[in-house]
């Protein structure tokens, strides 16, 4: 009973701040919004005196509420009974404890706010609309009581319903449940078939290939603007995939390389700061040519150090590039600051590529052709060397491995991959400057790689879709975008270090890295 | 077996290769200096003093921010990335402490206009400096508790992912919370930005600003706490046994999960404390703020030799001098000096990862 209520107080406190959070950076307003999008109650009439928003809003943190009583009310560890009386105990504290702190701000922010004291200055979410919408279009007093009861109450119904459905059974038993479904899916026969048998499997690729080729067709321009943008993750997580996940070299300075081919692509064939106007089928290799070369210079003296340094230097170098991009030293050669505009796009039988869709497919072509690329190499002899590598340099050298060489090969190789995604965005685009190529641009693809699941295919193109399709998906989201991708960075590295798809080797070696909590000397170096 | 052979000779040419640009570079630095101070003289006395006051206001807070890193370097091998937007929580900590004694009108004076914090002066900025610090340590102490605890022992690159995750997050929890706007910090008067004492320099005034004077001060008296602290108490020693070893650590009854954490929050407090002196020299606070300093600090930590206290801090009085001067001297823009810091970054780290003062680092922990 005592640890019971120690677990319900830890979880309302947690829980408290994190909804005391949510309400500071303006999210209830927004989840309540999302909401009524959902339920098409927008217009509806007002319902005991609350507006629909004020409603939806409710909804929203009942939802908190019923999550914080059902966490808060779970079982200790090793506890084998499942008694009732805890279990309610448990919520109805979390619930209460999660009340009294929400209560408290909307208390604090309601009479501030009657008081006329500007707080949207200093936090910059609290306008008075937001803090009515808040207390309820109440003063402050009862706004607070009415969300201390609110609660509590729907705490203690997390808890009731986390013990209740099912009673006695589901909160023993879903887990363990549920990966048995897995299981039994996996398991199936057709679904081993289409695993197993080459046939099979190239079929429904073949069928998968088909669809995403018809998509372009019946999405409209925003749409296939989003979908050129994802099949250039794709390309750069690709790319970076062969130098962290095959290679397991920590970039965070990849930028640079898709700076340079789009910097290729926009000098080379745009009117203002050289007047070239070369044509975009000879730019193109010129280009990935260039980063490839750019990738060996870079990579000689630096690859000889390990992990966080790597990662750090070619941090400086990504920065480096593009302060050099942006200043005005460079302006008379690189457009300076303001970029290099009206970028030519390429022309094929005569016919200018004008439209977003003709792009997509380019992108889609060129994707391709680098799944088949990294495919082969996955699977060679550098392929094997660089996975090697990335278990263990010592003994990959003491098997007969430059690792020099290799290293090299997989930076230049990556750096390749990254200018074309450059020329091709760069073209697309019509337009190259220095603010396309921030550090956030590296920190994305390292985090489509990690996300998808290191060094596999279909788990960057997950990745990429992930990380760069759903967030345009949910656009009234787009303030919180890269809150939530921070987070989720974390989240991933906590529960799941292996990405979404995991490679199977690569899942083996987090899980037994992690499995072992007092390793006398922390790991080699990876 | 070429592969046999070959390393050692590659590691000749590349020492040779070192040597030469080495050479290169310190000849075309002497030259540059020659011209810049003999041949060519560009600037007076009065700049470079100005500079000088500058880059070592600058370097006295890089190197306060240097510590976090190098003590959490020495400790858990891993960096950690979140450093700098812990000092912008500890800047906006002290920020919000002036605005708040400012609304306070003090009584005990006639003018009505009078507030807190010019009654006060020394009283609000030290708790300024309080309120700031102990915001970033525990800002610090829950980031190891949530993203960096349950990583023990994964992989190095899980954890380093994890604080860039870490950093991304507080950044834009600040800018979600706080606004983008750019934050005046509102000093009391005595220290309003820009006063100071004047000193006459090859002929004219030059300004040694209050703000700097506390900075570099305050700076000092809490690096020497710190080294107190690592050389002579209890707590410091279990910190170098933690750094040392581990598992022979807790063997010998170190707690050492409490250790790294009691690491997280001394690093945080300092990174708060370099926040506020960040706003009250600099003045302006917003949610990126922490970027740059961030890296930079770390560029310090690294050139001093991480893992080593007193590396650290002469590595940040070396880079925030460097990178104040070294525009003047190797006469490019100003826009650029950042561009020497990250130079000086992978030079230090291709040529000399072991950094100024050297720690000797196995192959390991490289």
């Amino acid at each position: 009973m005592k640890k019971q209520l120690r677990l319900a107080l830890n979880a309302g406190i947690t829980f408290g701040l994190i909804t005391i959070f949510l309400f500071l950076i303006g999210f209830t307003g927004t989840a309540g919004d999302l909401l009524g999008d959902l339920l098409r109650n927008k217009n509806a009439d007002p319902f005991i005196g609350l507006t629909p928003q004020m409603l939806n809003m409710l909804i929203f943190l009942v939802l908190v509420g019923l999550w914080a009583g059902a966490y808060g009310s779970r079982k200790s560890k090793g506890q084998t009974d499942d008694p009732w009386a805890p279990a309610l105990l448990g919520g109805l504290t979390t619930g209460l404890v999660q009340g009294v702190f929400v209560g408290c701000l909307a208390l604090l922010v309601g009479t501030l706010n009657l008081q006329h004291v500007q707080i949207s200055k200093y936090l910059s979410q609290l306008l008075p609309a937001n803090i009515k919408l808040f207390l309820l279009g109440n003063s402050p007093v009862p706004g607070a009581l009415i969300h201390l009861v609110l609660f509590t109450l729907s705490g203690l119904a997390g808890g009731f319903l986390s013990r209740g459905v099912g009673r006695g059974g589901w909160r023993s038993q879903s887990g363990p449940k549920w990966k048995n479904t897995w299981d039994g899916f996996t398991q199936r026969s057709f679904f081993k078939q289409v695993r197993g048998n080459r046939t099979t499997r190239n079929a429904v690729y073949g069928a998968l290939l088909l669809v995403v080729f018809l998509v372009p067709l019946v999405a409209g321009q925003y749409w296939n603007y989003t979908i050129g943008t994802v099949g250039i993750y794709v390309l750069l997580g690709l790319g970076l995939n062969i130098v962290v996940g095959l290679a397991g070299l920590l970039d965070l300075g990849y930028v640079a390389f898709f700076a340079i081919g789009a910097y290729t692509m926009a000098l080379l064939t745009a009117p203002a700061p050289h007047h070239l106007l070369w044509s975009f089928w000879i730019v193109l290799p010129i280009g990935v040519v260039i980063a490839a070369i750019t990738g060996l210079l870079l990579g000689a003296p630096v690859l000889r150090m390990r992990g966080d340094y790597l990662a750090i230097v070619t941090l400086g170098f990504g920065e480096i590039i593009r302060i050099l991009s942006a200043s005005d030293v460079l302006t008379p050669f690189t457009g300076g600051p303001r970029g290099v505009p009206s970028v030519s796009g390429p022309t094929l039988f005569g016919k200018p590529f004008s439209s977003n869709i003709d792009f997509v497919y380019l992108i889609f072509l060129a994707v391709l052709l680098i799944i088949f690329v990294t495919n082969r190499l996955q699977n060679s002899r550098v392929g094997r060397a660089w996975e090697a590598m990335r278990e263990d340099e010592i003994v990959s050298r003491a098997m007969g491995i430059n690792t020099l060489t290799q290293k090299l090969l997989a930076f230049a190789i990556g750096a390749a991959f990254a200018g074309l995604g450059g020329a091709l965005f760069a073209s697309r685009n019509q337009f190259t400057g220095p603010e396309d190529f921030t550090l956030m641009v590296s920190i994305n693809v390292v985090a489509v790689v990690i996300v998808g699941g290191m060094g596999n295919i279909p788990g960057v193109i997950a990745g990429a879709l992930v990380l760069k399709g759903l967030p345009e998906v949910l656009r009234q989201l787009q303030d919180y975008r890269v809150l939530v991708f921070g987070a989720l960075l974390v989240v991933m590295m906590l529960w799941r270090p292996a990405g979404i798809i995991p490679s199977s080797r690569r899942k083996m070696e987090v899980e037994k890295d992690t499995g072992v909590t007092e390793t006398p000397e922390e790991g080699r170096g990876k | 077996m070429p592969s046999a052979k070959s390393p050692a000779r590659r590691v000749t040419t590349y020492k040779i290769v070192q040597t030469v640009i080495g050479i290169l570079f310190a000849g075309y630095l002497l030259w540059r200096l020659y011209i810049v101070f003999i041949g060519n003289p560009s600037y007076g006395a009065d700049t470079w003093a100005r500079f000088i006051i500058a880059g070592l206001i600058l370097g006295s807070v890089y190197a306060l921010i240097a510590i976090g890193y190098t003590l959490v370097y020495g400790i858990l091998r891993m960096i950690n990335f979140a450093h700098g937007d812990i000092m912008m929580i500890g800047a906006f900590g002290g920020y919000f402490t002036f605005e708040a004694l400012n609304a306070i009108p003090s009584p005990t004076l006639a003018d009505p206009k009078m507030n807190f914090v010019n009654a006060h002066p020394i009283l609000s900025v030290i708790a300024a400096f309080i309120i700031g610090s102990s915001v970033a340590a525990l800002c610090g102490y829950l980031l190891e508790k949530i993203a960096y605890r349950p990583l023990r022992g994964a992989p190095r690159l899980v954890p380093l992912i994890s604080a860039i995750g870490a950093s991304i997050f507080l950044e834009n929890a600040a800018q979600l919370l706080f606004g983008t706007q750019r934050r005046q910090y509102a000093n009391p008067v005595v220290l309003t930005r820009g006063n100071g004492w004047n000193l006459p320099i090859g002929g004219t005034t030059v300004i040694l600003p209050y703000t700097g004077v506390l900075t570099v001060v305050l700076s000092i008296l809490l690096m020497l706490g710190l080294y107190m602290l690592v050389m002579r108490t209890r707590l410091g020693r279990s910190m170098r046994a933690v750094a040392e070893n581990k598992p022979v650590a807790a063997l010998m009854g170190i707690d050492v999960d409490g250790v790294i954490s009691r690491t997280f929050i001394i690093s945080g407090a300092l990174a708060g404390a370099a926040g506020v002196m960040w706003g009250i020299h600099l003045g302006l606070v917003y949610y990126y703020v922490g970027f740059l300093p961030g890296i930079k600090a770390f560029t310090a930590a690294v050139l001093g030799g991480i893992g080593s206290v007193p590396g650290a801090m002469l590595g940040g009085l070396f880079l925030g001098l460097v990178e104040s001067l070294g525009p003047g001297v190797l006469g490019i823009s100003f826009q650029l000096k950042d561009v020497i810091a990250f130079g000086i970054l992978v030079l230090v780290l291709i040529f000399r990862p072991t950094g100024i003062v050297g720690e000797v680092l196995t192959e390991e922990k490289v």
